[in-house]
């Protein structure tokens, strides 16, 4: 504090706006100065990471090509069918999940410090955002090209045709992000832009529908699928993939016309980030924080709460349903509306039934436990909520006044019937009652294990780690769940009679309910 | 003819925070319809003396005997006539405040909790916000829903940490009058404060805290 009087404010001390540019550079600047760490003291703790992840590439893109390699030696029409029809399932399914998932951050998001401290500033917006605008941009060129790759390599598709396909899933995916900046200058834009995602969805189960029903399914040869190798004695001398001769110019052409068009899009969007309200880049940015930090405590359960805990900030008021009954019943009751209450999740998980059928009339019929087992998990896991909110907080259990375990049980109780109901109505494409059951319990268990992890605690002890401290168990999070699901699936898996196939999961569920759980921290 | 048990008895509590001691040898009784407030500054101990009452620490040492017996918040007596506010009660993210006074009241056994679930909204300042979920409400009426929580069930022992906190003055006021109310139906009431005003007016005794070395 100086004595020469309070400061006045005089325009004139101001000089021009700066240019985003110049503040960026001024940050990055300020950031180096305050840094502690050289660039390969950072590198040589993530090496590990970076190291597993370049061999996990490795090993993917030799599975890949491993499969490919398998399936393109099948000359069925069966097999020529599925390749014609897995555009049309995975076409309207990518762009579905990328409205959802770029309209839920945003996309185009900034921190809460940005949007406090520089969005409010007279200095180009768009310019501010330009840089997480062209990450949106890249990531969803990134995914399209991985998903053509997989989706289309792994039917066996010539590399050609893959090649093809993504190029068009990049400029599909990428207008897609484009869109998504463009609805999330208005309201009322999300809201269609969220009604053509659903419709992009209930597209996308056509074709399925079409898939599993076919008279077909089920009669071309089937081999045995052991992990994630598949072994097939296909004739590949009459295959000869679709598009590839006949249409492959076509296809480039219009690729490269279509890339563009893509082009003058991105350029012309980036022109309209000025036009995006702080309140929407800021909300993104706080829900992709919230994610971050799920994401290193590898904690799947606390992604899906911070996205589920949004989606009711946003929704701010319901009409209140009053209960029924009292003790165990009114929280079954009450779990019984709180499903009903996000409709969106039963209709998806219903709709999720699609999935056995479909790779049952793909012939993988060894394949059609493990995919309805996951299919069901999927579909499950949100209706979990309840459980997954008292499993994280003593305050709640105390103030129900119950065991943990009980409430486990009275919580579980009504997604365990959807769960055999859905386990039902999957019954024709899995065969028979016993590998029904053991999929079912596998699905239950999965679900309750996850939906009841305790979050990792750095309070207690911690294991030295090139990532710095971390608590034991942190890496056996991810799979907290799927573990339980596998091994109610083993009999399945290795062909044990169906009396195994009751054993197994009918322990595993006992177990599951008998044992008490431990009280959150 | 013998004297009846406190309801509440902690005889030389200790506990300690990686190997140091934040509470030493502390004793008391809190007998029906009375009521303790624990007072002291940041630092005390006045939660960690709350949570080990209500089971969510352990103590390194010394007795808390609820009604005679030592308490354990496993024991389905315990569950059912100790109400806490602590600071670590969340709330279901997709229930509204109206339901959740009705979850807990019929949890509790209460199969008809309509009128005492809009008694207590209004008393606690939420009967217009019955309908809001918990992630629209400011912190102050997350802080009075937490409150109604405690209250909408049944009670013996009601142990409360620092319920004044994030209230309005009319609030506070209510709180102390309500608090009162508790104490005449029989209640006993265990509470941590910052408000010495609260102490005065609710409190039959205080227990003063201080940091350990």
């Amino acid at each position: 504090m100086t004595s020469e009087g309070p400061v006045v404010f005089d325009p004139a001390d101001f000089g021009a706006i700066p240019a985003a540019k110049e503040l960026r550079r001024w940050m990055r600047k300020v950031r180096r100065g305050k840094a502690d760490r050289t660039f390969w003291q950072q590198f040589e703790d993530i090496y590990l990471v970076i190291f597993a992840l370049v061999m996990v590439g490795a090993t993917g893109g030799n599975v890949i090509l491993h499969l490919n390699e398998k399936s393109a030696a099948c000359t069925s029409a069966s097999c020529s069918w599925l390749l014609d029809t897995v555009p049309w399932i995975l076409m309207p399914l990518l762009t579905s999940w990328m409205l959802r998932v770029l309209l839920s951050v945003g996309p185009v998001s900034a921190s809460r410090a940005t949007g406090f401290w520089l969005l409010a500033t007279p200095v180009d917006r768009a310019a501010l955002l330009r840089p997480t605008y062209r990450l949106v941009i890249g990531v969803a060129a990134v995914v399209g090209a991985l998903a053509a790759l997989i989706g289309f390599a792994l039917f066996g598709a010539a590399w050609s045709l893959v090649g093809e396909a993504a190029l068009l899933t990049i400029v599909l995916l990428t207008c897609t992000a484009c869109a998504t900046v463009w609805a999330q200058q208005s309201a009322s834009r999300s809201r269609w832009a969220l009604r053509i995602a659903d419709g992009l969805l209930l597209a996308a189960t056509v074709p399925a529908v079409v898939l599993a029903t076919r008279p077909e399914a089920n009669t071309q040869n089937t081999t045995a699928f052991v992990g994630v190798a598949y072994i097939g004695p296909y004739d590949s001398t009459q295959f000869s993939p679709p598009f590839v001769t006949t249409y492959g110019f076509r296809l480039l052409v219009i690729g490269l016309v279509a890339l563009l068009v893509c082009g003058v899009l991105v350029v012309v969007t980036a022109q309209t980030l000025d036009k995006l309200s702080r309140q929407s880049v800021v909300a993104g940015g706080e829900l992709l924080a919230g994610m971050a930090g799920a994401a290193i405590t590898m904690d799947v359960g606390l992604l899906a709460d911070v996205v589920s805990g949004r989606h009711w900030r946003q929704v701010g008021r319901l009409h209140s349903r009053r209960g029924r009954s009292s003790h165990v019943q009114a929280i079954m009751h009450r779990e019984f509306l709180r499903i009903l209450r996000w409709p969106r999740r039963l209709i998806v998980g219903f709709g999720l039934l699609v999935v056995p059928y479909a790779v049952a009339g793909t012939g993988y019929d060894v394949l059609v436990p493990l995919a309805a087992a996951f299919a069901g998990f999927i579909a499950t896991r949100p209706l979990m909520d309840g459980l997954r909110s008292v499993s994280r907080s003593t305050g709640l259990v105390r103030a129900l006044g119950m065991d943990l375990r009980d409430l486990r049980v009275a919580m579980s109780l009504v997604p365990a019937l959807f769960v055999i109901l859905w386990t039902a109505l999957a019954l024709p494409a899995l065969g028979d009652a016993a590998t029904a059951f053991a999929v079912g319990a596998g699905i239950l268990t999965g679900v309750i294990r996850q939906a009841s992890a305790k979050p990792p605690s750095y309070a207690g002890p911690l294991v030295a780690s090139p990532m710095g401290a971390i608590p034991p168990g942190l890496f056996s999070q991810p799979i907290r769940g799927f573990d339980l699901l596998l091994l109610c699936l083993v009999p399945v898996l290795l062909s044990w009679s169906p009396t195994w196939r009751l054993v197994i999961p009918g322990f595993v569920l006992a177990l599951m309910f008998a044992i008490k759980p431990r009280q959150p921290a | 003819m013998t004297k009846p048990a406190p309801r509440l008895a902690v005889e030389g509590l200790r506990h300690l925070y990686a190997e140091r001691a934040v509470i030493e040898d502390l004793t008391f009784t809190l007998g029906a319809g009375q009521a303790i407030a624990l007072v002291g500054p940041n630092g005390s101990g006045k939660t960690t003396v709350l949570r080990c009452i209500v089971g969510s620490a352990e103590p390194a040492a010394g007795k808390i005997l609820l009604d005679g017996l030592p308490i354990d918040e496993r024991a389905e007596v315990v569950r059912r006539d100790v109400a806490a506010l602590l600071d670590d009660l969340d709330f279901f993210p997709d229930l509204t405040a109206a339901e959740h006074l009705d979850l807990m009241a019929r949890a509790h056994g209460n199969p008809e909790p309509e009128d005492l679930v809009d008694t207590l909204l209004d008393d606690v300042g939420l009967l217009a916000a019955a309908d809001q979920l918990p992630g629209s409400l400011s912190s102050g009426q997350r802080r009075r829903l937490a409150l109604a929580t405690a209250l909408v069930r049944p009670r013996k022992l009601l142990v409360l940490d620092e319920p004044e906190a994030r209230l309005d003055t009319a609030g506070v006021a209510w709180l102390s009058e309500r608090l009162q109310e508790e104490k005449a139906a029989g209640t006993s009431v265990l509470f941590a404060s910052h408000d010495p005003e609260l102490v005065e007016a609710v409190a039959d005794e205080s227990v003063e805290l201080t940091p350990l070395p």
